[in-house]
């Protein structure tokens, strides 16, 4: 539990998730310790956030889910991104690219 | 959108696999947080504690996770009802209470409903009904009075207002039938056009044209589906087929579909439903100046966008024009056009919907019942209630679960309710007199099941509601800290359980005051001396084809034939024939001259006119009050004589009548004049009315009818005497039918069969409201007892005795229903002057009833409170102070 932890703002949880899956299907599992690993260990994706927002997204048919065997063997449902959902990730990757560009001129220019 | 409705739907319906499934995955995520600590070198047991905590709530994530799935809502509910059913399980005889008093007053209101929908809102089987009126002249003594045919057809050509009309009136006749017995049938004779203003395409062939109207053109019939399936085996090939009826050669030009529905006439009244067989067309004879007979009913369809108000207004100032033309004026005669629905409705409306208030009434006790039972058990729950919320139950949330518990309440008494309608419908119909408007109709219909949906749902709510806040608006840790028991003592909460009391109390008064009413209405019909004797009297009816008697003469000698046969029937007293039976709404009224007196200007000397034989009065029963009565020799050889009653006497002779003589001649010749002989009693117009209309009778001998009624009064049974009388009858002439036998107590119990439903249904629900009323006192009484247990072991312990113990309680029971029953009497004084123009002879705040009603509401709800006040003697002040 390092004091470098970043609580994550509202709305790019659902970012984090298609995004590490425009990588390839991952398990829940997998794509909490993958942005944890790369973002080196600032963002940690809680379970108690990550699994209703996995549900979340698969109802809005953004990324759709089935059961797969996992690297030892063990049943272990994987998410994969659909076509809308990487729609989605260009449109909100856009959104944030603008956001962050916004924000940090108004913090160095003022 | 569509994708996010399938993926819920497909949760819903896989909610099992759903769970497995989401169970799997967090287990899956568990394991590999496990590996990973245990690769940090951790040991098992440690890997496990870290990674449980790193979990956090495992409930709540999945809770938050059926959110996302979007199935939160019905989640939420099935788990609610779950838990309600759970709640109901472990209370039996609170669920069974308010189960069973809720399908009762649910069911009965349904059951209502089902005949009020069948019978005043679902529309007429006609083209557009509500289109439909029928058109009467109208004044004081007459309210619906028939048209004279020549205005009526005047009035069809003229008229602005309808679309189309047409006029009928009644003409039974007699069939030779298929297996050689003649029938009779109930027939119209009808104008060209009368099925297209009722919006009805014959069957087969086509409805008559005004050629038929035209005298010389009547042989023509028109069949019902009915006749022509059951006398002629359905021959498609029967227009332009000859068939005998009243001896005559009609042929048929039609047959009407089935489900033709008679929409109801008024002068010899068949009541609306598909009970006409035959119609036949009306033709137009006689001199059309002379207006003075009036006996066809008019029927219109309005054109659109007029009313009923605007086409009476344009009738009545044509028939004033018509009237003019005609060197006469509409004196005090108006016109009315009434709506068809309403015509055949008529009274009953006002008496379903006064049963529909009461049953209403039945229905919010129930509520009332059920939210004081609520109220109670809201408050044994307390501590229940209190522990969830302390768990971080939101306050929505437990009213949410409470209200589920009381809509499903209310539904599982719906459901019930609805079987109890279908009972309570088929008890309905038998209860409802046989010519009760579109009886054959009821049925509990699809509306009905909408409607009892409807009224359980809001019925849950309104009983559910006020509790569920109550219970809702407490402070938990109070709740935690505090017994049950005394918890409840909150000043708000008892009062309204008191409110709700004296609410049930009250209504219940007004129910049982309602029923008082009408008993007391029911015994003054029954009790009232209809002018004759009923008992032990036969009747029948015949009818005289005027093709085989085709002279006055001939027609005198077959009745006078009849009445001695009639006579000779072993066990008869007395038997005769007359035009007529009182109550059968025999309303033929002429106007005369009486010798040596001339009317008032704009006036005629006027009565109802009959017909009889000798021996009529005797065999009905009606006495003899001065004179003398008809005798065999008053025949046509005769001077003519009339017989008049005391209501006629009494109007223009002082009841001195005996010896005057009338005419109907304007220029009399010595033997036009009719001889008064006899003054008889009065008969009642209609059983619940105290009038009798002014009358008089020729002799059968003078003047025959065609058709004519049979009274034989005889200490005889009904199958023998039935069986001689149509022998009778057949030993004169075979080829007659002998129609509508019947004893006159049947005829006359017919007559108060409407008062007697109303009676008995607002009895019934009296009795219901009093139990209903009885049970919420006694869950007050008794609440409020077992809350003062203590009290009471106090009071005992400083010396107080069991009776004053008792006294208290019923002390508190009596102000309760006390109050109630003031409240019941100031809304029944309302009720009355509803119910007014429903009874008879009764004052609507007769003080005997309100004072009987409210001594028995009163005595039955402190009946039901006796046994928790006794519970409160018994209480043993050492156990009482103890407690607390």
């Amino acid at each position: 539990m390092s004091d470098e932890r970043l609580d994550l703002p509202q709305g790019t949880l659902d970012l984090l998730i298609l995004r590490t899956l425009a990588v390839g299907p991952q398990h829940g599992w997998a794509i909490s310790e993958r942005v944890q690993q790369v973002s080196s260990d600032v963002l940690r994706i809680q379970q108690g956030s990550l699994y209703p927002a996995l549900h979340r997204l698969e109802r809005r048919g953004w990324i759709k889910a089935k059961w797969g065997t996992s690297d030892n063997n063990r049943r272990a449902k994987y998410y994969e991104l659909t076509r809308a959902g990487q729609k989605q990730l260009d449109v909100e990757t856009e959104a944030w690219r603008r956001l962050t560009v916004a924000v940090g001129q108004i913090l160095e220019s003022m | 959108m569509l994708s996010d409705l399938r993926y819920r739907l497909r949760v819903l319906f896989r909610r099992d696999r759903a769970e497995t499934e989401l169970d799997q995955e967090l287990h899956f995520h568990f394991e590999k947080q496990v590996e990973k600590y245990k690769r940090s070198g951790l040991t098992e047991e440690e890997s496990r504690r870290q990674a449980r905590l790193a979990f956090g709530g495992d409930s709540q994530i999945k809770e938050d996770c059926r959110d996302a799935r979007g199935t939160g809502f019905i989640e939420t509910t099935l788990q609610d009802v779950r838990y309600a059913l759970r709640q109901l399980r472990e209370n039996p005889v609170f669920a069974v209470v308010m189960v069973l008093t809720l399908a009762l007053s649910i069911g009965a209101n349904s059951a209502i409903f089902s005949v009020i929908d069948s019978v005043l809102l679902q529309s007429l089987p006609y083209r557009q009904p509500d289109k439909l009126t029928r058109i009467f002249m109208t004044s004081e003594a007459f309210p619906r009075f028939a048209l004279n045919p020549f205005d009526f057809r005047d009035m069809r050509t003229r008229n602005r207002s309808f679309e189309s009309m047409a006029a009928y009136n009644r003409s039974d006749m007699q069939l030779a039938g298929s297996s050689g017995d003649a029938i009779r049938v109930n027939g119209f004779r009808i104008t060209a056009g009368f099925f297209h203003v009722l919006g009805i395409e014959p069957e087969l062939g086509r409805e008559f044209d005004r050629d038929a109207e035209i005298h010389g053109n009547e042989l023509q019939v028109i069949l019902s589906d009915r006749l022509w399936r059951t006398q002629f085996g359905a021959d498609s090939k029967i227009i332009g087929r000859k068939v005998t009826l009243n001896a005559q050669p009609f042929t048929v030009v039609g047959v009407m579909p089935p489900g033709t529905a008679h929409p109801g006439n008024q002068y010899h009244a068949l009541s609306y439903g598909e009970d006409v067989d035959v119609w036949s067309p009306f033709a137009f004879e006689g001199d059309q100046a002379q207006r003075g007979g009036h006996y066809i009913e008019g029927i219109g369809r309005l054109k659109d966008g007029v009313t009923a108000e605007t086409a009476q207004g344009e009738v009545f100032s044509m028939m004033n024009t018509i009237a003019h033309e005609h060197g006469n004026d509409m004196g005090h005669w108006r016109m009315l056009v009434v709506p068809l629905d309403r015509e055949i409705v008529g009274p009953n409306r006002q008496v379903l919907l006064v049963l529909l208030g009461a049953v209403a009434m039945v229905l919010l006790i129930a509520c009332a019942n059920a939210a004081n039972l609520l109220l109670a058990r809201a408050a044994a729950r307390q501590r229940e209630l209190a522990v969830r919320m302390a768990l971080g139950a939101s306050r929505a949330r437990l009213v949410r679960q409470l209200l589920t518990e009381s809509l499903l309440l209310a539904l599982i008494g719906g459901a019930l309710g609805l079987l109890l309608a279908f009972g309570g419908v088929k008890g309905l119909i038998s209860l409802l007199p046989a010519d009760f408007p579109r009886l054959h109709e009821i049925h509990v219909s699809a509306p009905v099941f909408l409607f009892t949906f409807i009224i359980s749902s809001v019925t849950g709510i309104l009983f559910g509601l006020v509790p569920a806040l109550q219970a809702s608006r407490m402070d938990p840790r109070q709740g935690l800290h505090e017994s049950a028991r005394a918890a409840t003592g909150s000043a708000k909460m008892s009062r309204m359980r008191d409110a709700l009391v004296m609410a049930e109390v009250s209504l219940a008064c007004v129910l049982l005051v309602g029923a008082g009413l009408m008993f007391r209405s029911l015994i003054n019909l029954l009790h009232l001396d209809p002018g004759f004797q009923q008992q032990h009297v036969l009747t029948a009816n015949l009818w005289l084809p005027s093709a085989a008697y085709k002279t006055r003469p001939e027609q005198s000698r077959f009745y006078e034939r009849l009445a001695t046969e009639l006579e000779s029937i072993p066990g008869v007293s007395s038997a005769g024939l007359g035009s007529d039976l009182p109550w059968t709404g025999w309303d033929d009224n002429t106007s005369f001259s009486i010798e040596g007196r001339q009317p008032p200007p704009h006036q005629d000397f006027g009565a109802r006119y009959h017909v009889a034989t000798w021996d009529y009065f005797r065999a009905l029963g009606i006495p003899l009050k001065r004179g003398r009565l008809f005798t065999r020799e008053d025949n046509a050889d005769r001077p003519k004589v009339i017989v008049i009653n005391q209501a006629l006497a009494n109007l223009y002779w002082k009841g001195d009548a005996v010896g005057k003589r009338i005419t109907f001649d304007d220029h009399p010749k010595e033997s036009d004049w009719l001889t008064i002989v006899g003054i008889v009693g009065d008969v009642k117009d209609k059983p619940e009315s105290a009038d009798t209309h002014p009358g008089f009778w020729w002799s059968a001998l003078q003047a025959p009818f065609s058709q004519m009624s049979v009274v034989v009064r005889a200490d005889a049974d009904s199958q023998t005497l039935t069986q001689a009388v149509s022998t009778a009858v057949h030993r004169i002439d075979p080829s007659l039918a002998v129609a509508e036998v019947q004893w006159m107590d049947e005829v006359a119990d017919a007559t108060v069969a409407t008062p007697r439903f109303a009676f008995v249904l607002v009895g019934i629900f009296a009795g219901l409201a009093i139990l209903l009323a009885a049970i919420g006192t006694y869950g007050v009484i008794a609440y409020s007892v077992s809350r003062r247990t203590p009290e009471f072991g106090l009071r005992m312990a400083l010396g107080a005795r069991r009776t004053d113990v008792l006294l208290l309680v019923l002390r508190q029971a009596a102000m309760l229903t006390l109050s109630g029953a003031v409240l019941g009497m100031a809304f029944s004084l309302l009720a009355g002057r509803v119910l007014k123009s429903m009874i008879y002879e009764v004052n609507p705040s007769d003080p005997l009833i309100f004072s009987a009603a409210g001594v028995f509401v009163i005595a039955m709800a402190l009946a039901a409170c006796y046994l928790p006040a006794r519970k409160a003697t018994t209480t043993d002040p050492m156990i009482a102070l103890r407690a607390e």
